[in-house]
């Protein structure tokens, strides 16, 4: 249902972002979000950039289970 | 020659299949046993012999880090590699399409040249036939290989034993990769992506060199490192546990696999060997293949043990178990 | 971006979840992606005996209806059109056959990464009729609508949609009694925000947004079991460097402008009101049920198929009689078999290792 990859935008142009995962890359749909930069990173999905991804996922994890205390 | 295309004549038997010969074969194979006889007559040093043989129809016939060529001939000296044999001799039939570029045949066979006297090893025979447009694409190669045993190595699919450890002798999956992109049906790209194809009947020796206490060693091709493993598994009636997370798989490989949903151990392979040895052999084993061309990323990945015999299972990144799941079925990428 | 290693915060909640030792806990995961996570990750293995994970509906091609194969096929074999389809679709079995089957019958099948491949192949191919199959949930759909957005901008005559798209919201009800707490799904969160689950919670019903790391599964796992301790429905996301309150509001608005909310029949659990998509009248010649004035097909399931039971959750997959025998991905009865993300396909690939003891001392290498 929701199969989606972290990537890293390298090239923006046109509603379209060019996305690097670990080597391999990939024109992507950029519509769904604005003010895309390269460097930033997204969540890609059926050939679109669906969300920006804001922290790294073991920070993200550790406020989690912090707040559980 | 004339023209720059083959065509059907070149394949005649005649004046026109001996220029091609001359002119793309000979110039590239030339050797002292290559043959201009019906069949090469040849020395054998004393001792077992092993013989294969295989067919290569890769498509698309360059991708990068190889082509056609280079494969035909690491695929064979690879599998006399795998039976601790040093590859002597190769026999090389060619079936080529009518029309197909005489320049592109030139480079096929020059990789050839090159990937053979890196192996060592002679090409003393060939044949060609070339078929009409649209009866064969592009070109087929089958080459066949001979090569002596090294003595004191006997090597099986059904000799590996509880306590070996699984070692692989590169980072995997590339082959499979390589060719997916140049077949470009994803519109994906990877520059910095090579095919791992290479022919590594030096590392196998060297590895034998160092100690002869090896039980299995295969080749990953068609169907990757995974098929390898289950085929093992079952061939010796054992159980394999891998260490996910000391699977060498570069960056390149994993982004593509997680853009189409694929399992790096299922893609295809052309240059790297699975070895089965005892689990004392293991470091020497490692320390001669990452001193080598073609193994710097050898790692141990995992371990036979007598459960779940014909069973692969995998420690997970978080130290929980599952199955890897059994090879078989296409290749489609996931919706989602 | 580092995949989950074991570390502090997912031991923590590894920890939290071994100890727990209340009642009996099913927990359902939505997500067919979750499904499939999980079992690679082999989390099943982890948690006690006490706390059930069951699979749900969320897997597009699953819940489909047998009559949108029949239609493809009708389409494919009967009016020459180009199929093109995600790759999941191609051997779900229709009443008939599936669009494997009509491949080999001569009709001509696409496969595709994106909607958005589909509607370039319209552009390069103007003598083939092409229509993409149009399944997914709020993650899938926006590709779907900036499809015909493009084909409609392009004045493409060669183009439309086959459509079967769903939403989550109007689905929770109806699942509402099959598990304590819901892990909902990360990606479609990710679209829709997560007012809906807020308004559940009101309503009674538990469950966090859930990530697809090793770490965050387990994060979220762990947070469900300590709610749940507490008493009393909640709402917690737990997959907030990608979910937000609102939602992706472009994709939102892009939804509203190209479809309508339709009711739809979801497989094994009948109809839900409100809970397609279907493309609105300023897109009706991209509409290939309009285009090719498709009769209303209803399909018919093989009768042995228990896809309905699994996608509820009420039965395991291997509860169901065909399982691993008359139906395996080779040879599916139905689509919770041959979909990547189908329960069934992910049990059949994975289950084995449900019966791994964890023998750690033999398997450490």
């Amino acid at each position: 249902m929701c199969v989606g990859l972290a990537a890293k935008v390298v090239k923006v142009q046109d509603g379209t972002a060019v996305v690097d995962a670990t080597g391999a890359q990939r024109t992507v749909s950029a519509e769904l979000l604005d003010g895309l930069e390269p460097g930033d990173y997204v969540m890609v999905h059926a050939g679109m950039a669906i969300a920006k991804i804001t922290s790294d996922e073991t920070q993200e994890t550790e406020k989690i289970m912090g707040a559980l205390n | 020659m004339n023209g720059d295309v083959v065509t059907l004549a070149m394949g005649g038997g005649g004046k026109e299949t001996n220029e091609l010969i001359e002119t793309i074969f000979k110039k590239h194979f030339e050797n002292p046993d290559l043959t201009a006889d019906d069949a090469a007559v040849l020395d054998f040093p004393p001792g077992k012999l092993a013989f294969t043989t295989d067919g290569f129809i890769v498509s698309p016939v360059d991708f990068p880090g190889g082509n056609i060529g280079k494969i035909s001939v690491c695929g064979t000296v690879n599998d006399l590699a795998c039976m601790g044999a040093v590859p002597l001799y190769l026999s090389c039939a060619f079936v080529i399409e009518e029309g197909f570029p005489v320049a592109k045949l030139d480079e096929i066979a020059s990789a050839m040249e090159k990937t053979a006297a890196e192996a060592g090893v002679r090409i003393v025979a060939g044949d060609t036939k070339v078929a009409g447009k649209g009866q064969v694409d592009g070109v087929f190669i089958t080459t066949t290989g001979i090569g002596r045993v090294m003595d004191g190595v006997h090597t099986a699919g059904s000799s590996a034993e509880p306590g070996d450890a699984v070692i692989v002798t590169g980072d995997i999956g590339r082959h499979g990769c390589a060719i997916l992109l140049a077949r470009n049906n994803f519109d994906i790209t990877a520059e910095r992506l090579t095919s791992d194809c290479a022919p590594l009947a030096h590392t196998v020796q060297d590895v034998l060199a160092a100690t002869k206490n090896v039980h299995v060693i295969r080749d990953a091709t068609r169907g990757g490192v995974g098929t390898v493993l289950y085929e093992i598994a079952h061939q010796s009636n054992v159980g394999i546990v891998l260490e996910q997370k000391n699977i060498p798989v570069n960056g390149e490989v994993k982004g593509v696999c997680g853009m189409l949903g694929l399992e790096p151990l299922y893609l295809a392979c052309e240059g790297r060997m699975v070895i089965f040895a005892p689990e004392p052999e293991a470091p020497a084993i490692l320390e001669v293949l990452r001193r080598g061309k073609y193994s710097e990323k050898a790692a141990v990945i995992g371990k036979v043990i007598s459960d779940y015999a014909g069973r692969v299972i995998v420690n997970t990144e978080i130290g929980s178990q599952t199955m890897l799941p059994q090879p078989g079925g296409e290749l489609l990428p996931r919706i989602c | 971006m580092a995949d989950c290693v074991k570390d502090g915060a997912a031991a923590a909640a590894e920890k939290i979840l071994k100890s727990y030792s209340g009642r009996p806990l099913r927990i359902m995961e939505v997500c067919g992606t979750h499904t499939h996570e999980i079992f690679r990750l082999g989390i099943r293995n982890i948690l006690p005996e006490n706390i059930r994970l069951i699979s749900g509906p969320g897997c597009p091609v699953c819940v489909t209806p047998t009559g949108f194969i029949d239609e493809a096929v009708m389409l494919a074999l009967d009016h020459g059109c180009t199929i093109a389809t995600f790759g999941d679709l191609v051997r779900v079995p229709g009443t008939e056959m599936s669009l494997a089957g009509a491949r080999s019958k001569g009709a001509h099948i696409e496969v595709v990464y994106s909607p958005l491949d589909s509607v370039v192949y319209a552009g390069t191919h103007p003598g083939e009729q092409v229509v993409f199959l149009s399944v997914g949930f709020e993650t899938t759909t926006p590709a779907a609508c900036i499809s015909v957005r493009q084909a409609k901008q392009k004045g493409l005559g060669n183009y439309s949609l086959l459509t079967a798209n769903k939403t989550m919201d109007n689905a929770y009800a109806a699942l509402k009694d099959s598990a304590d707490a819901f892990l909902y799904p990360g990606h479609v969160s990710v679209i829709t925000g997560t007012k809906i689950y807020e308004r559940l919670r009101d309503e009674g019903v538990s469950g966090v947004v859930t990530g697809f790391t090793a770490g965050e599964i387990l994060a979220a796992l762990a947070v469900v079991v300590t709610e749940i301790q507490k008493g009393g429905p909640f709402f917690r996301n737990c997959y907030p460097r990608v979910v937000t309150d609102e939602g992706n509001v472009n994709a939102l608005k892009l939804m509203k402008d190209t479809m309508i909310p339709v009711d739809a029949e979801w497989r094994g659990i009948g109809t839900i009101p409100q809970s397609g998509l279907t493309l609105n009248d300023s897109y009706a010649a991209f509409d290939a049920r309009k285009k090719y004035a498709l009769p209303k097909i209803t399909g018919k399931p093989d009768p042995a198929c228990r896809c309905g039971d699994v996608l509820r959750g009420e039965c395991s997959p291997d509860g169901c009689a065909c399982f691993g025998t008359a139906c395996t991905p080779e040879h599916p009865v139905g689509a919770c078999m041959v979909s990547g993300e189908g329960a069934c396909a992910a049990y059949y690939k994975y289950g084995p290792g449900l019966a791994l003891s964890a023998d750690k001392e033999n398997m450490n290498i």
